[in-house]
């Protein structure tokens, strides 16, 4: 518990101060997240099979971020002193964390962008009840390159006169 | 007659002749490179108060073109830059630094007993990224201007508009890394350097609503800046991020903007609650109803906040559903700022009002605030707010809560702590009648923008020759508009005046509580000359209490001194031994009707 | 309020016994207060880079849910050893600066000189090797604009306009990263510099190095999460 100014100043410890941690913890710390690059490099050269209804596609994505996260955990506990610090920079480690989720809530969006069911918000591309809209965004969550890619004149990238 | 009269404004005492923050050093470069929060916190004044009327004179260009069913004087690619420039440096170099780069950075420190921020040297690097920020946006529009809106809406700001667009976006993210700097040492300030004694809950609510604007800040800036950062990249280096010809995403733009605008509004308005909590304590002269209420209805504010960015964008192609619970949540979020109103108004409750011109201000905040967030719970409500997005009652309802809600109470903060800061006291009767000014021109201009924009006026249009009938109220409007801006100009006049010809103010011409109150007009550079130790509670009125006290002991208090009576031949003096109850009150630190 | 004032109270309480710390700056009671303000403000700041970066990765997880096989067959143009080697240099560069703290902490000049020093050696090695990436980029004609390439068979027959979209987010993630590099090789090199003239500022309290320890560690965090979803795209099913 963070001391008050007055307590801080009463006190003979030295509040925040060293914990010298122990050179051995840093290497096994370094050689840890070694391995783990090497896993995830690794884990990106073999196909992770599906499993129930999670394509493997998203069980190699989940690995490999299951993995930065374990590196991250590394990195903030032991290299920048979460573990030994006060309440409050743990809390603030965990709210830098939990608020960068808190935009995560744009993503929901995308998804209940096909569940448009108001009749006249569909774009040219829509038909009523079959979730499409007028979005910027194609609907399509399937590979989308069956079309052919779109020839040269067509890209228009530099619309200002 | 009661005792508890009006306190002389007017030092009793010979002047105090120690340095003060304002005479410890007069050199240009003093001022330049100082550390002091004070001195800090006047180089804001100057400049805020200068962007303040630049956007305040973009206003009034509005408001004289709109006179007309067709346009008057301007074209309309020339309003495009107009309102453009209006919203611009009234939101990022106005309403988001404005009460806490002012009155946060002068008093925080002072009400916590502390002798300067956390980080002198950030503070001051605050300063002179605001000033660039502001320069780069002045450039924009000495340059040509921008005429995309504040709200830079892709893919026209970044693929299409003609304008200064690049110049602008430089600057709004340098302002905005001046806003986190500010954010930062308050959080840090207000966690690690109390004065002794001055736990959480003794803190003056004006710190609670820092605090909560802080986090706001460090929380939602970051993501405007990396939004209009990207805009910049698309706009030079043609990346694309937003631009739909290449399958981008320009509602995506809209979703990260308001992600951190909407939290914007909460970093312009919680300060401005913090000096109503203050304001009408002080001036009732009794302890904020509800202050643990008040306390954390703050924090509530600025963490639901971040969960309603959607209600900007109900008509964007955000799903109905989306709507939905943004519209809930829009709902729920009035909630603790409803809380805060009845508080105030309980505590005006039984309590001894002294109308001097802050307490104008702070009564029109709550009417004039309670109008707007209420005419918000119409916008709220996706349904009705199909009809009026886009229309003037949007513009009514956010002028409503910034200007008769932040800017109210930040004239009401400013007159309050003027005495403070300069150690002179303005007149009152000149601030009184420019605070009506203020709150009837207000009224007379905005109000009927409520009406016209249910009647379907479209906002940032320059004409509307397609109904005439919106003519009456228009020029209404702008009638209301020249009262208010007389109302605004008056305090440049007589608290000029006051800096040359005002009394010298006390330690406490307000008769008010609180640390600031118990150092000197204006405070030394390390705001006190001793340090102070906390041992009660910040609202330590009790009228009651004390005229009883009084009828008890034929004592009468010096209102102006908290510690001092007056004996019978009228002479304020220290407080009897033995029955100097203020300090025995301390010390046991109970009260009775608590 | 009731408060009392104790005439030149300055709180100082306790020993202090050992020099442990710098210039003690006015508004501070004691180098405790100072050494923890100094510590949370420089967390403070990193939630901001948090948010920072943040709303960058938001960007990116939005374009690779919806082109997930355009950005896979973009991708394939990254060269992964290349990156691999990347990541393990700024790992390193993390333990190099967690050694020079500890040597802030024990007061040992020349570990803290060495190992800042072997600090800016892996950061110019980043920045050398992201130099390489990017020319090759930009000779193969990847970079987002009129000059993208229009050869789809390049690309894996990706839809060209999306692969324009990975690299524009290619190039604005690791381009605002190489920054923040950059910036903090400028900021190692000041410390680094004032170790060496025995700048009492750093060589008596040890938390001015530990901060820029901090900012380090976090310029290493985010490329922990840029290397595994730029390069290492899973095969779309």
């Amino acid at each position: 518990m963070a001391k008050t100014p007055l307590q801080a100043a009463q006190s003979t410890d030295h509040g925040y101060q060293h914990h010298v941690v122990p050179t051995w913890k840093y290497v096994a710390t370094l050689l840890a997240l070694t391995v783990l690059m090497l896993l995830t490099v690794g884990a990106y050269y073999v196909d992770i099979p599906a499993v129930g209804p999670i394509s493997g596609t998203v069980m190699n994505q989940t690995v490999a971020l299951i993995i930065a996260c374990t590196k991250t955990a590394l990195v903030v506990f032991i290299f920048m002193g979460v573990w030994w610090g006060t309440k409050l920079q743990k809390l603030w480690a965990l709210t830098g964390f939990v608020w960068f989720f808190l935009l995560g809530l744009i993503l929901i969006d995308y998804p209940m962008r096909a569940y448009e069911s108001v009749q006249g918000w569909e774009g040219e591309r829509g038909k009523a009840g079959h979730g499409q809209d007028g979005s910027a965004l194609p609907r399509v969550v399937t590979p989308s390159s069956q079309d052919q890619p779109v020839a040269p004149d067509e890209i228009n990238l530099r619309p200002r006169g | 007659m009661s005792a508890i009269g009006i306190p002389a404004p007017v030092e009793e005492h010979p002047h105090d002749t120690r340095t003060n923050y304002l005479n410890v050093a007069h050199t240009l470069k003093s001022w330049l490179t100082t550390g002091d929060h004070k001195r800090i916190a006047i180089l804001y004044l100057i400049s805020i108060s200068t962007f303040f009327f630049l956007g305040a004179s973009f206003a009034g260009m509005i408001r004289l073109e709109l006179m007309s069913p067709a346009g008057v004087i301007l074209e309309s690619e020339t309003y495009n830059k107009v309102f453009t420039a209006h919203g611009v440096v009234m939101v990022f170099l106005f309403l988001v630094p404005g009460i806490p780069a002012i009155m946060g950075n002068f008093i925080l420190p002072i009400m916590i007993g502390a002798r300067d921020l956390a980080f002198p040297r950030l503070n001051l690097l605050s300063w002179y990224l605001y000033m660039i920020g502001g320069g780069f946006i002045v450039a924009s529009f000495v340059g040509g201007g921008i005429d995309t809106g504040w709200t830079f809406y892709t893919p026209y700001s970044s693929m299409y508009s003609n304008g200064q667009v690049g110049l602008a976006l430089i600057g709004i993210f340098i302002a905005g890394f001046s806003s986190i700097t500010t954010g930062i040492n308050f959080i840090v300030t207000v966690h690690k350097m109390r004065a002794p004694g001055m736990t959480w809950f003794r803190l003056p609510l004006f710190v609670w609503s820092m605090y909560a604007t802080s986090v706001v800040i460090v929380l939602g800036t970051p993501v405007v800046a990396i939004t209009l950062l990207l805009v910049l990249l698309e706009r030079v280096f043609h990346l694309p991020f937003f631009s739909p010809e290449l399958g981008g995403d320009p509602v995506l733009f809209q979703h990260m903007f308001w992600f951190y605008s909407h939290p914007a509004v909460y970093i312009m308005v919680l300060p401005a609650f913090g000096i109503i909590s203050e304001l009408i304590s002080n001036f009732s002269r009794k302890r904020i109803f509800g202050y643990h209420f008040v306390a954390f209805s703050s924090l509530a504010i600025a963490g639901l906040g971040f969960l309603v960015w959607g209600h900007h964008m109900f008509v964007s192609s955000q799903s109905m559903y989306e709507g939905l619970v943004f519209s809930l949540l829009s709902f729920l979020v009035a909630v603790p700022s409803a809380i805060k109103i009845f508080n105030w108004t309980l505590t005006l409750y039984k309590g001894n009002i002294r109308l001097q011109s802050p307490m104008l201000y702070a009564l029109g905040f709550l009417g004039l605030f309670t109008i707007g967030g209420l005419t918000g719970l119409f916008l709220a409500s996706a349904g009705t707010d199909v009809h009026l997005t886009a229309t003037y009652f949007v513009v009514a309802h956010f002028h409503y809560v910034m200007v008769g809600g932040s800017l109210l109470a930040f004239l009401g903060g400013l007159h309050y702590w003027w005495p403070k800061m300069t150690g002179r006291m303005f007149a009152d009767g000149p601030a009184k009648v420019s605070a009506l000014l203020v709150f009837i021109g207000f009224n007379v201009t905005f109000f009927p923008q409520f009406i016209v924009g249910w009647l379907g006026m479209p906002r940032r249009y320059h004409y509307y020759y397609f109904a005439p009938e919106y003519q009456v109220y228009n020029v209404m409007s702008t009638l209301g508009a020249t009262v208010l801006a007389l109302g605004l100009i008056m305090p440049l006049f007589y608290l000029t005046h006051s800096l040359f010809s005002g009394a010298r103010a006390a330690a406490n011409p307000w008769g008010a509580h609180g640390l600031e109150w118990e150092t000197t007009s204006p405070p030394p550079t390390t705001n006190f000359y001793e340090t102070p130790i906390v041992q009660d509670e910040v609202y330590d009125f009790d009228p009651v209490a004390e005229y009883e006290q009084q009828r008890a002991t034929s004592e009468i208090f010096d209102p102006g001194h908290p510690h001092r009576r007056i004996d019978k031949e009228g002479e304020s003096k220290p407080g009897i031994a033995g029955a100097d109850h203020s300090s025995s009150r301390a010390a046991d630190g109970q009260k009775e009707d608590r | 309020m009731a408060t009392i004032a104790h005439p030149g109270d300055h709180g100082h309480g306790g020993d202090h016994g050992h020099d442990d710390h710098g210039p003690l700056h006015h508004q501070f009671e004691d180098i405790e207060q100072q050494n923890e303000c100094y510590i949370v403000g420089m967390w403070t700041f990193l939630v901001t880079e948090v948010m920072f970066f943040g709303a960058f990765f938001l960007m990116y997880t939005v374009y690779r849910m919806y082109y997930q096989l355009d950005f896979y067959r973009a991708h394939e143009h990254l060269n992964i050893p290349l990156g691999a080697v990347n990541t393990m240099i700024l790992l390193m560069s993390s333990f190099f600066m967690v050694m020079a703290v500890q040597g802030a902490q024990l007061h040992n000049r020349k570990q803290v000189i060495g190992n800042l020093g072997l600090v800016q050696l892996c950061a110019m090695g980043f920045l050398t090797i992201k130099f390489f990436e990017y020319k090759e980029k930009f000779a193969d004609h990847l970079v987002p604009g009129v000059n993208f390439t229009q050869n789809a068979a390049e690309l894996h027959g990706a839809n060209l306009n999306h692969a324009q979209i990975y690299y524009g987010l290619y190039f604005g993630m690791t381009g605002l990263h190489a920054v923040h590099i950059l910036v903090g090789m400028l900021v190692i090199g000041a410390l680094g510099a004032m170790w060496i003239k025995r700048d009492k500022l750093v060589t008596e309290d040890y938390v001015p190095t530990e901060l820029i320890g901090l900012y380090w560690h976090f310029v290493d965090l985010v490329w922990i999460f840029l290397f595994p979803l730029m390069y290492l795209l899973p095969k779309p099913h």
